[in-house]
């Protein structure tokens, strides 16, 4: 009986052996497509109003910068579209996802406009062409100007629905340009349109730097004959002056909650970095040294700052600590580096160094780690600051001859692009926040 | 002596063949003839020489000499012959009829029915072993060039495995690659199908996700069921993953059979790069 038993159990393990298949392990630890294909179509006329192809072109134009500028997609190309771009259906019942397939498109944008007098209104879609989902639906108004506008905001939410994060590209880009001869104070897009001069010091105006929450900006002025700090409401283009030491009051940064500025201040014949109130009032010295202390740059935390000294004898990156105002050494190398920015994440610090009479920028870990030069070839590129998300990288390059402009690239430092035009000396841009 | 001899010499084979000594009657078991060339298919001649020869069958009645008519082993041809010659022994016909639907068996042969052997028969017996002899060459030369294929096939392994490929079980196709004709390894090709369907951009990547996904498919390539095991908590790189799985429902080709497959996705080839 016993003997059966074993029989029986053996019989039964052979018969469940091959049931039992083992399943095959395998790793996969690379995406074989490192962009996403999206079909982007033309926006189609929607209803009464007739057709206005230079809105539909001119909407095209500027998503498309934008969707390129991510480096997140792989845009099919417009000649292989088939008869689904031609129709406006914007449901998805409506929409021939099979074709888009056949295309190798793994997502699409679709979207319609109506044009009432000066109103316009645009009704955008953007499709999971595998799983045949909406990702994102937007119908946005407004006058019929702001075409631009409208087609930064959708690309923004473009990458809010891909990657989990807002893209920048609804925000502002300060700088100071000489296209009118001294050093001013203007805004302008991102992708470079719509430049606005926002001062008219007619002396030099420098490094302006962003409100985090309001519609303002800090920036330094020789106005009165000193270097002094003034504020500036965008809209309203009230300006005062905040902080009117005698000597500097240069590269003034907004605190991450606003409410105080980091800047260097020479009253005392030696520039040292102080914490301010918005009013003007000296809250903390921070640093004391003998040495240069210049272009503070705040840690998204508000608990840090970084800055440029030369301390050590050539001019180098520090941090500081707010609290204990302990400073430790960041960089190393290089006989000059300068203008830090500490990325909005917290996780790298961008900066310009001078190696072989051109400067660079490179970005480096906070704890000192992972140094990587991110510009290449001509010119001298300088300034670096960082996008509300820190996608993105806008800097000054200055090439010999015909003078600096205002490029942007991602921060890994490809895809750079010329934003602003040469010969009109464009520096110190300064990436706003949401707008 | 020598009589005495001689006389027990002839006394074996007479008591051998005496009923003393009975035999027994070896039964002979039928013979039958099976061709095991051949499978039985509805038409066995279509597409072989044979059966161009069948069809030419009307050129032999120009030659009147042409007295084995029944072929039994052409079906085809013996509704057309039959008007045509006269001279027709009438024993033959009745062999024939029986062959009148020629799609059961055209391989068997009814030879036992026949006890006389006639000329035709004979005529057709040497034919007959003349396709035996031209069968058995063509056989010899088939398997002289099959061990032909067989040795360059060894020769080509030999070849291949002596590519030093960095990467064990590398799959054919790929640069460093060393498969030979035999194919890609059921594994590696699924890897390398899931891969190409998965779109993701390192802008896209938050941390270092990781997710693990049981995939099964039949042996048609055809996705039945998948699930995850694990998923990353990065929604965007777990949708990614159900989108190249959703590209994946159909393999491009079979696999050797039903397999289940335990795929861990991971970015550190990308993310490693600077």
């Amino acid at each position: 009986m016993k003997l059966l038993r074993v029989k029986l159990l053996l019989l039964f393990v052979v018969l469940l052996v091959p049931s039992l298949s083992l399943a095959a392990r395998i790793e996969i630890s690379a995406p074989g497509e490192q962009t996403i294909p999206l079909a982007l179509t033309r926006l189609l006329p929607m209803g009464v109003g007739g057709s206005q192809p230079a809105i539909a072109r001119e909407f095209l134009q500027v998503l498309e910068g934008d969707l390129e500028l991510s480096g997140l997609f792989d845009l099919v190309d417009p000649a292989s579209f088939m008869g689904d771009a031609d129709k406006l259906g914007l449901r998805r019942t409506e929409i021939d996802f099979y074709q888009w397939r056949m295309l190798g498109a793994e997502a699409l944008i679709k979207g319609g406009y109506r044009r009432d007098g000066d109103r316009l209104t645009i009704e955008l879609r953007l499709y999971d062409v595998i799983t045949q989902r909406l990702l994102s639906g937007r119908r946005y108004a407004g006058k019929a100007k702001a075409v631009r506008k409208i087609a930064h905001t959708f690309a923004d939410q473009i990458l809010k629905s891909l990657t989990g994060e807002k893209g920048p590209f609804a925000t502002k880009i300060a700088y100071i340009s000489k296209r009118s001869g001294n050093k001013e104070l203007y805004m302008m897009d991102v992708d470079g349109h719509q430049p606005v001069r926002l001062t008219n010091h007619r002396s030099i105006v420098l490094n302006p730097d962003f409100s985090p929450n309001r519609k303002e900006l800090i920036f330094t002025s020789y106005r009165n004959d000193n270097p002094d700090l003034f504020r500036k409401e965008v809209y309203t283009g009230r300006e005062s002056r905040v902080s009117l030491k005698p000597g500097l009051n240069i590269g003034g940064r907004y605190s991450p909650d606003g409410r105080e500025i980091a800047l260097t201040l020479s009253k005392d014949k030696n520039s040292e970095i102080y914490l301010i109130g918005t009013d003007g009032t000296i809250h903390r010295r921070l640093t004391n040294h003998y040495g240069i202390d210049v272009d503070p740059s705040w840690s998204p935390r508000g608990d840090k700052i970084a800055f440029v000294s030369d301390r050590r004898g050539n001019p180098n990156v520090f941090i500081v600590d707010v609290r204990s105002r302990d400073v430790t050494r960041l960089t190393y190398e290089g006989k000059y580096n300068a203008t830090p920015a500490w990325s909005p994440k917290g996780d790298r610090i961008a900066f310009s160094r001078l190696d072989e009479g051109v400067f660079n920028i490179f970005t480096i870990r906070p704890d000192g780690t992972d140094e990587r030069q991110v510009t290449f070839g001509d010119g001298s590129k300088e300034h670096p600051r960082w996008s509300p998300d820190g996608r993105f990288l806008v800097y000054s390059l200055d090439r010999r001859g015909s003078g600096k402009s205002i490029w942007v690239m991602r921060a890994d430092g490809t895809g750079a692009r010329q934003i602003s035009p040469l010969g009109e000396n464009d520096s110190h841009p300064a990436w706003s926040d949401r707008w | 002596m020598l009589l005495v001899s001689l006389l027990l010499h002839l006394l074996v084979p007479i008591l051998y063949y005496s009923p003393l000594f009975p035999k027994k009657a070896i039964k002979k078991p039928p013979v039958y003839r099976v061709n095991l060339v051949n499978k039985i298919v509805k038409n066995p001649q279509a597409g072989r020489p044979e059966a161009t020869v069948a069809k030419k069958k009307p050129k032999v009645k120009k030659k009147p000499k042409v007295k084995p008519k029944p072929i039994p082993v052409k079906p085809k041809a013996k509704p057309k012959v039959k008007p045509k010659p006269k001279p027709k022994p009438k024993p033959k016909p009745k062999v024939v009829k029986p062959k009148v639907k020629p799609k059961s068996k055209p391989v068997v042969k009814p030879e036992p029915t026949k006890p006389k052997v006639s000329k035709a028969q004979e005529n057709t017996l040497a034919k007959r072993l003349k396709e035996l002899r031209e069968k058995k060459q063509r056989e010899s030369a088939e398997q002289a060039r099959k061990e032909k294929l067989a040795a360059l096939k060894a020769a080509a392994v030999a070849e291949s495995e002596k590519v030093d490929s960095p990467i064990s079980d590398a799959p054919v196709g790929m640069v460093d690659g060393k498969g030979d004709e035999a194919g890609v390894r059921a594994t590696a090709f699924v890897q390398e199908f899931i891969q190409q369907q998965w779109s993701f951009s390192k802008y896209q990547a938050v941390g270092t996700p990781e997710a693990e996904v049981k995939l099964f498919y039949n042996a048609e390539g055809t996705l039945l069921h998948y699930r995850f095991v694990k998923k990353s908590g990065h929604e965007i790189f777990d949708e990614s993953l159900a989108r190249a799985i959703a590209k994946s429902k159909q393999l491009s080709q079979p696999l050797p059979e039903a397999m289940e497959f335990d795929i861990f996705f991971n970015l550190k080839d990308m993310l490693d790069k600077p």
